[in-house]
């Protein structure tokens, strides 16, 4: 097993990353973290638009009275705040937070997703569609972070666990549930983003064979 | 009263002042707009718009607040982004945190709150240009290329991964307003091909972060494209290049279709189509038969009326004895070519349908009662003329079933053309013609058919008449002999099998007169040959013979003219006279003859040789009309 250690963090990377073992030829880190990127980049421009959606014909004026971002359950969870903190944080404990974020959205999409059958809106079968679009994406890119964070050690691997006690109601009201609706397509937003922004950090901090993309 | 003005003053003072001061002050307008961007992802600005000052100086103040904190903060820098802005600098930029900002306007009267805005900075990048952007015109003098190159503003970081961004180029030409623009995803190099020559370029790149807003242009950088391809030359190549392809794929047309073309071009001329050739018997490479052939009687036609030769029926006429046939004699020619049913083509230049061998052996009855009809004593001509009519039925039976053939009895049809000939000649089936010559229609082939049996119809069945019918006797010799056979006493029916049996035979059949069908002969013998000495004007005309010496050759052929030979007597006053050719075909056909000669003398059958008189009659009649003097002529000849 082999270490490597990368300016600014710890990436471990076993021996059976980098070389082909038994005749069976490992997708190189990079190519995997290229492709986990480019999903999670996918979620966040898919949330973007709903958040979109809904503003249209939702006047923001309405979510003065929302609650606060800050609010989000996933809000527990320890993020860097800038760039400093966030280069300083090791490759493992990014792909930890990405997978936590990541698992801690899973719950809340089902919610989503059969609130927006019923959604109070205009255009319920477009966010109805898409959000079903970001459950496939956020499956897909779980399968593929576990795999990955396989190759990066243990602490990759750990998953910090943040519960959604939003229950599967959003309300009676139709104020309400848009509100609610509005609210947590916020916080799926940024935490998209996040995600994002953890695998694309990780994705140049493992290119070293293709410097050109970072 | 001094006072009374004292406080009239004050009053207006007061009221001055009061006035002066509410004037053009007010509080301050509410600032608008607020806008916010972050360029790097680490520091932000926010700018406002402000309202009216009213009138004093308004100060403003931007205030924000972070998300899940009550706590106020004012904003550090107002001044590195310029007025009405606010400079975030990297201490007081957070990422993911929801800052809610507001501006107030504060000036002596009062102050003003806009409204307030969320901002997170992860949604409001927008980078600056990008930079150093380089534009080199590559070395490579025939197909030279741009190679843009450039790099990320300075203050993204994009080595780490922090931002993301995607850069696009864009170019034109210096003189054009349509920009061209080129994506170039995360790279950081760019070639441009397709380039004009000569041309200079503007090219100019941006960039755009993964969730953000584009960036501006960069300033433009101009490039000269060199003089790399004279372009008249390669639009003269290009001009060569397609000429010679369209030049190959017209010669392969024309190649394809070389026979189609050259018809087009030039169209094939029609052979000459000669009546009265055959063509075999040219092939046969006889000179004499073909020299004489050429000379072919009815050629060009004298028949006035050209329109005869085309309609083709069959008329059968049976005239008042000799009166009739001797009118007719000299309008057969023009009579006779008309004729019903003409299996011959109109335009074919073959001839055989109006063979004069058909002619000869058909025609006989009224041809050559019509010109020498009356020469002869009526006797001849009435049996020329019973025959006649026998033939004629026959013929008109024979000939094409267009042909009246019903009309045996129609004595009054006139048999047109050759059939005209043979208006007394029913008897004779004639094979149809298979060729339709205009002047005549040898329908009377059936006859011939009848007549012969291939070489067993000897002397009867000579050609009378001009050389061409030679080539015809073989047609004949096919007619259908079993009409010979079951003939006699039945030219109708005889001459229905006939015409039934032979119906492609050429009429040249006809030639040889019905020996079998009880043709009456003329006890002269064929080789003798008689002259006409004169033609008494009471039908009658005067034979007597010439030495047979002059007769022998072909070659004499041309004489035949002066010579004719009695064929066949008809009881009916008809006598058949033959041309030498005839006559010396009748040779062959000597011992036939015999035959028909004893029974010449039936009466019955009188009618029968009448019919191969007859035959004769039209071809002789043809050869008349040409100028040759048809002396086979068919006339009754009383039987003696």
């Amino acid at each position: 097993m082999a270490q490597r250690r990368i300016s600014g963090g710890k990436l471990f990377i076993t021996g059976e990353m980098c070389t082909a073992t038994d005749g069976e030829r490992a997708v190189p880190v990079n190519d995997l973290l290229d492709r986990a990127s480019q999903r999670s980049d996918k979620m966040h421009s898919l949330s973007t638009l709903l958040t979109q959606e809904m503003d249209s014909h939702f006047p923001p004026y309405g979510r003065m009275q929302m609650p606060r971002p800050a609010d989000c359950h996933t809000s527990a969870l320890q993020t860097p705040n800038d760039k400093e903190q966030a280069l300083q944080v090791s490759e493992s404990d990014l792909m930890s937070l990405a997978r936590s974020l990541l698992q801690a959205w899973v719950d809340p999409l089902a919610v989503l997703s059969t609130s927006a059958i019923t959604l109070p809106h205009p255009s319920k079968s477009s966010i109805s569609s898409k959000i079903q679009e970001l459950q496939e994406h956020s499956k897909s890119l779980a399968d593929g972070l576990d795999i990955l964070s396989g190759k990066m050690g243990p602490s990759a691997q750990a998953i910090s666990f943040l519960p959604y006690t939003g229950g599967t109601d959003l309300g009676q009201d139709r104020v309400t549930i848009l509100n609610k609706f509005n609210f947590l397509l916020s916080c799926l937003r940024r935490d998209s983003h996040k995600i994002d922004s953890f695998l694309k950090v990780l994705r140049c901090r493992a290119a070293k064979l293709q410097p050109e993309l970072c | 009263m001094k006072k009374v003005g004292e406080v009239v003053l004050l009053w207006l003072l007061i009221l001055f002042i009061h006035n002066a001061a509410g004037e053009g002050y007010s509080p301050p307008g509410k600032p608008t707009n607020i806008s916010c961007r972050s360029p790097e992802k680490e520091t932000f600005t926010c700018w406002w718009k402000p309202g009216s000052d009213g009138g004093l100086p308004t100060t403003y103040a931007l205030y924000y607040r972070k998300e899940g904190s009550q706590r106020v903060f004012e904003c550090p820098d107002y001044k590195t982004a310029g007025k009405n802005s606010c400079f975030f600098s990297k201490n007081v930029t957070f990422v993911w945190v929801n800052y809610n900002i507001t501006v107030v306007a504060t000036n002596s009267r009062g102050r003003a709150f806009s409204d307030p805005v969320d901002i997170d900075v992860v949604y409001i990048v927008k980078p600056n240009p990008p930079e150093e952007v380089v534009v080199n015109v590559t070395e490579d003098k025939d197909w030279p290329f741009l190679q843009v190159s450039w790099k990320p503003p300075k203050m993204a970081d994009t080595r780490s991964g922090w931002i993301t961004l995607f850069y696009e180029v864009r170019l034109k030409l210096e003189n054009k307003n349509k920009w061209e623009e080129v994506s170039a995803g995360q790279r950081k190099t760019l070639q441009i091909y397709s380039l004009r020559s000569g041309g200079t370029y503007e090219v100019q790149v941006r960039c755009k972060p993964d969730h953000g807003f584009w960036s501006e242009w960069s300033p433009s950088s101009r490039v000269k494209v060199p003089e790399y391809f004279p372009q008249e030359r390669s639009m003269w190549i290009l001009i060569v290049v397609f000429a010679a392809f369209i030049l190959v794929i017209f010669i392969w047309m024309v190649y394809m279709n070389f026979h189609s073309v050259k018809r087009y071009l030039l169209p094939p001329v029609p052979g000459p189509k000669i009546k009265g050739i055959d063509k075999q018997f040219l092939k046969s490479g006889k000179s004499e038969d073909i020299f004489s052939s050429l000379v072919v009687s009815d050629f060009p036609p004298t028949t006035s009326n050209y329109e005869d030769f085309l309609v083709q029926y069959l008329e059968v006429y049976v005239p008042e004895e000799r009166e009739l046939i001797m009118d007719e004699g000299k309008d057969l020619q023009d009579d006779s070519f008309k004729t019903e049913n003409s299996t011959c083509d109109n335009d074919s230049g073959r001839g055989s349908c109006d063979s004069h061998t058909l002619l000869t052996d058909k025609g006989g009855g009224d041809k050559e009662d019509g010109q020498q009809s009356d020469q002869e004593g009526s006797q001849a001509e009435a049996d020329t003329k019973s025959q006649e009519e026998a033939l004629e039925e026959e013929l008109l039976a024979c000939s094409h079933e267009n042909l009246q053939s019903s009309n045996v009895s129609n004595e009054k049809e006139k048999v047109k053309s050759w059939p005209s000939l043979f208006s007394p000649l029913p008897q004779y089936s004639l094979s149809p013609v298979n060729r339709p010559n205009p002047p005549k229609t040898g329908q009377q082939h059936c006859l011939s058919d009848s007549l012969f049996t291939p070489n067993s119809m000897p002397s009867y069945f000579t050609q009378p008449g001009p050389s061409t019918r030679k080539g015809f006797r073989s047609n004949y010799w096919e007619c259908s002999f079993d009409h010979k056979q079951s003939h006699p006493l039945h030219p109708q029916s005889a001459a229905h099998e006939h015409l039934q049996a032979q119906n492609d035979l050429n009429t040249a059949h006809v030639d040889y007169m019905g020996a079998p069908l009880d043709v009456h002969v003329l006890n002269v013998r064929p080789s003798e040959y008689v002259e006409v000495q004169r033609v008494s004007v009471e039908d009658g005309v005067l034979l007597h013979p010439v030495s047979p010496s002059q007769e022998d050759s072909r070659t004499l052929s041309h004489q035949t003219e002066d010579y004719s030979r009695v064929r066949v007597v008809n009881n009916d006053n008809g006598l058949l006279l033959l041309q030498r050719d005839a006559i010396e075909e009748e040779k062959s056909m000597c011992p036939y003859q015999e035959d028909v000669v004893s029974r010449a003398s039936i009466t019955p059958t009188l009618q029968n040789s009448a019919t191969g008189i007859n035959i004769a009659l039209p071809i002789l009649d043809e050869m008349a009309a040409s100028g040759y003097i048809d002396t086979a002529t068919m006339f009754g000849l009383p039987t003696h």
